[in-house]
């Protein structure tokens, strides 16, 4: 018996699948013209995605906004950094990143925990400066420059192995990722588990008389969202090479926040959408002027005020319209 | 020992009042339109360096200082009416306008920031300082401009106060952020009065940006830098409340200004922060109350 | 198996001066209608919060079924069995009515289904369904909470109380801006609840009142002034001064 919420998740994975789709094709024409720059960038944003698929799940679901996931995001980062420097393994990064995401996550949930609303955003920006600025202070960790000389490292899965270093080959490996990331979280937000931090984003109050333990569901989902930020920042070091203080930036929560409301809040799949779109613009834009951050910022302005639903909820109004004579 | 009070920590306290002023002006700004509108302004910072930019531009056209102090607040209570009729009123109705409000405010904070670098390019200026030298008190050295920072500031706050809680405008400030139907049914242009203090709001920030450029220099993110101490501000001293601001702005900057004598000042923002923490976990009503309330 | 199976004992509760709950003692019999009744500002829905969790008492003490309960939070009383309704509808607004009533049911799975498809809570979904049947709203499982008649989203209010299968249920005013001919609905529907479930009311509507209680409990000023069977109360004096003015 499928209600509602599944058919729009359903709807939602057809989109995810669309994505998917096109992913590959880009990543077969990019590995057939010999491209390394747009397959990066690609890949980069498929990243970022994984950022965003995080703040959604605490914004679009949960109901808390959170100024400040880049702290996890930048912290799976430098773990993952370190751990590929002094010892190149995948898994030994991945796993660092998921129990810094696991311990961190606890930790900063339990503080933020105790507020909610507007508070919650000031607690969740002001831990993630404190963070940027200690690392940015921190000589062992680069201080300002960061770290650089993280090295290719080969993926071994089995059957075949990819190289960090393959644009085509490392943009589907991380469609993969982000994509199995996707899948753990929409999996996550159709069990009553969901549903129930979907009921406390709708009224709070009464959640705690249905049986559960408000405290608890959030820091679970706070949990949750530390994790796939932190999995998702794991895999820019072996992108990239290097990991900077920038990535725990207030400029990196607020692109992530910009990112799922372009593409639709509490969507998931938009989150992905949405940072394609973002860093489309902010290279398209970003090669015409400088100053990108105004077009993103009156852009962001116009679809908070007119669609609020984001590009999703488009989407989702246009495919309405086009199966409206089939559905029972 | 009297030799350190003369040349150590005078000065520093002079320094961390004429701060704390400069920053209970903007955290003024920030909890009247808390207060009264509901709406975090995450632009706030911007609308400081906003006021910063302006008065360096008509500065370096010659216009003297005295000017600048009352015309570029004067010139920020217009924009700041806009903005608040033209885009914040767009979202203030829908359902959930707390997140969206904010969401609109960081939206357009970023607009201006880069707004800014556009205009003015990515670097510092520093305007001169306008009242040069220091006078000497009680064998202390105290520099004349931040003593008029403290002056000039102090009496803006009081100022603030005292419009807010004895006159009839202030009334009607109150009231329409006590009550929004009610007052608006005992005649109180609500509409106006929200704007208005959205204005004033923003026009004060953007004096505490005149007022501090000659010390911390002009950049486009300098909002960005201030902005948590602010916000702390007004946790601490209760969101909404003017005589909590001015006692915590007080507070928090004493405590950075005379800390920073003895430890590395890389530990301000995690002091700064595990403050605030403390305050949301422990008293999430700070010192004092709301606008309505207090 | 005793026949009360609510207790209240002294309980109290201050705000500031104002005494809102003040020594509160009374009993609540086992499949019985006991209505709480008092006019505005007696501390009826005060006592609920105290009794459901909401709040915690300063003094006196509350037994479910013999167990002392008294500060327990909303979702341990929850699972000791009581359930309430609001009396300004509490409901998940943005959320269909089938999706209300499953998040209602949801306890009645094991912790571990939390985890699984929505669609594998097997007993939560029954549970909609009978609860969908029995109070009229099988063809509007689908709607939005929102789209319903004040009267249904009041409904409603009562079957999210009712789906994870309480031995109390507090309804805080379930007949709050009905029109007449719903109220009657109401009414016939809360009698046939009783036989399965204890219920403990707050209500205005005096008809109504004497027509399904078993028990009638008057507060005035934070203070219980009568409890008794609803002609005996009726009768009262001291309940006639305090409240009633007209037959």
């Amino acid at each position: 018996m499928r209600d509602a919420l599944s058919y729009q998740a359903r709807t939602n994975h057809w989109l995810t699948g669309a994505l998917v789709l096109a992913c590959v094709i880009v990543a077969g024409v990019g590995f057939a013209i010999g491209d390394t720059f747009y397959l990066r960038l690609a890949t980069e944003a498929l990243i970022f995605g994984g950022l965003a698929l995080a703040v959604d799940i605490l914004l679009g679901y949960t109901g808390l906004l959170s100024l400040g996931q880049a702290l996890y995001f930048g912290l799976g980062a430098y773990v993952s950094a370190v751990t590929l420097i002094a010892y190149p393994s995948f898994w030994g990064a991945m796993g660092a990143a998921l129990a810094t995401g696991l311990i961190g996550g606890l930790a900063g949930g339990l503080i933020a925990n105790r507020v909610r609303g507007v508070y919650f955003a000031l607690i969740t920006f002001g831990m993630a400066q404190v963070m940027a600025k200690a690392i940015y202070n921190t000589r062992s960790l680069g201080a300002s420059d960061g770290l650089i000389g993280v090295p290719v490292i080969d993926i071994n899965l089995g059957l075949l192995s990819v190289s960090t270093a393959s644009p085509a080959g490392f943009f589907l490996f991380v469609l993969g990722m982000i994509t199995a990331l996707y899948l753990v979280c929409a999996y996550l937000m159709d069990t009553p588990f969901g549903r129930l931090l979907i009921a406390m984003r709708t009224n709070e109050a009464r959640v705690p008389f249905l049986g559960y333990r408000t405290s608890t569901l959030r820091l679970g989902s706070f949990m949750l969202a530390s994790v796939v930020a932190a999995l998702s920042g794991a895999l820019y070091p072996m992108l990239r090479g290097f990991v900077s203080p920038e990535l725990l930036f207030f400029a990196t929560s607020g692109n992530a926040v910009i990112t799922v409301i372009l593409g639709g809040v509490g969507t998931l799949v938009g989150a992905l959408y949405g940072s394609l779109i973002f860093t489309i613009l902010k290279s398209v834009v970003g090669s015409w002027t400088e100053h990108h951050l105004i077009v993103i910022g009156i852009l962001f302005m116009l679809v908070v005020i007119f669609l609020p639903k984001g590009m999703m909820g488009l989407l989702h109004a246009l495919l309405r319209r086009a199966s409206a004579g089939k559905r029972p | 020992m009297l030799e350190y009070i003369q040349f150590v920590l005078a000065p520093q306290v002079v320094t961390g009042l004429a701060l704390g002023v400069a920053v209970i002006l903007v955290a003024l700004g920030l909890t009247i339109i808390f207060g009264l509108l509901d709406v975090i302004n995450m632009s706030h910072g911007e609308f400081y360096a906003v006021g910063a930019f302006i008065a360096l531009a008509l500065g370096q056209l010659g216009l003297p200082f005295w000017v600048l102090l009352i015309g570029v607040p004067l010139l920020m209570l217009p924009i700041g009416y806009i903005v608040e009729r033209g885009l914040i009123q767009r979202v203030f109705h829908t359902p959930d306008r707390h997140v969206t409000t904010l969401l609109l405010t960081f939206g357009f904070g970023l607009v201006l920031e880069d707004g800014l670098r556009l205009a003015f390019g990515p670097n510092p200026h520093k305007p001169e300082t306008p009242i040069p030298g220091a006078i000497e008190v009680l064998g202390t050295f105290l520099p004349l401009y931040r003593l008029f920072m403290v002056g000039f500031g102090g009496a803006v706050i009081i100022a603030t106060a005292l419009i807010v809680y004895r006159t009839r405008l202030g009334a009607m400030v109150r009231a329409a952020a006590f009550d929004r139907n009610m007052a608006a049914s005992l005649g109180v242009p609500v509409e106006h009065v929200y704007a208005g203090a959205f204005a004033f709001g923003v026009a004060l920030a953007g004096l505490a940006g005149v007022l501090l450029a000659p010390i911390y220099s002009v950049f486009p993110t300098m909002g960005r830098d201030f902005i948590l101490l602010a916000f702390t501000v007004i946790i601490v001293g209760g969101m909404g409340s003017i005589g909590g601001a001015a006692i915590a702005g007080l507070l928090l900057t004493q405590v950075q200004a005379i800390s920073s004598l003895y430890i590395s000042p890389v530990w301000a923002d995690p002091i700064v922060f595990g403050i605030m923490v403390l305050m949301l976990v422990a008293r999430p009503k700070g010192l004092r109350g709301r606008l309505g309330h207090a | 198996m005793s026949s009360t199976i609510l207790e209240v004992e002294d309980l109290s509760i201050s705000f500031g001066g104002l005494h809102a709950v003040d020594g509160v003692t009374f009993a609540a019999d086992r499949h019985r209608i006991t209505t709480v009744i008092g006019p505005n500002g007696a501390g009826k829905s005060t006592l609920f919060n105290l009794v459901s969790g909401a709040l915690r008492p300063v003094r006196g003490r509350v037994r479910l079924d013999g167990r002392d309960v008294t500060g327990a939070p909303p979702f341990r009383m929850q699972a000791a069995g009581l359930a309430r309704s609001f009396q300004i509808t509490a409901l998940f607004f943005g959320l269909t009515v089938a999706e209300n009533l499953r998040l209602g049911a949801q306890r009645l799975e094991p912790t571990g289904r939390l985890w699984a498809p929505v669609r594998r809570s097997g007993r939560a979904q029954a549970r909609v369904q009978a609860l969908l049947e029995q109070f009229g709203l099988a063809d509007k499982a689908e709607y939005l909470v929102g789209a319903l008649s004040h009267g249904e989203q009041r409904r409603l209010e009562i079957a999210v109380a009712l789906a994870a299968e309480p031995k109390v249920l507090l309804l805080d005013e379930p007949t709050q801006g009905m029109s007449h001919g719903d109220t009657e609905v109401t009414a016939a529907f809360i009698r046939k609840l009783a036989q399965d479930v204890t219920i403990l009311l707050i209500e205005h509507d005096i008809g109504l009142v004497m027509d399904l209680s078993d028990k009638v409990v008057v507060m005035h000023q934070g203070r219980k002034i009568a409890e008794g069977p609803p002609a005996a109360v009726r009768a009262d004096p001291a309940v006639q001064s305090a409240y009633f003015g007209h037959a």
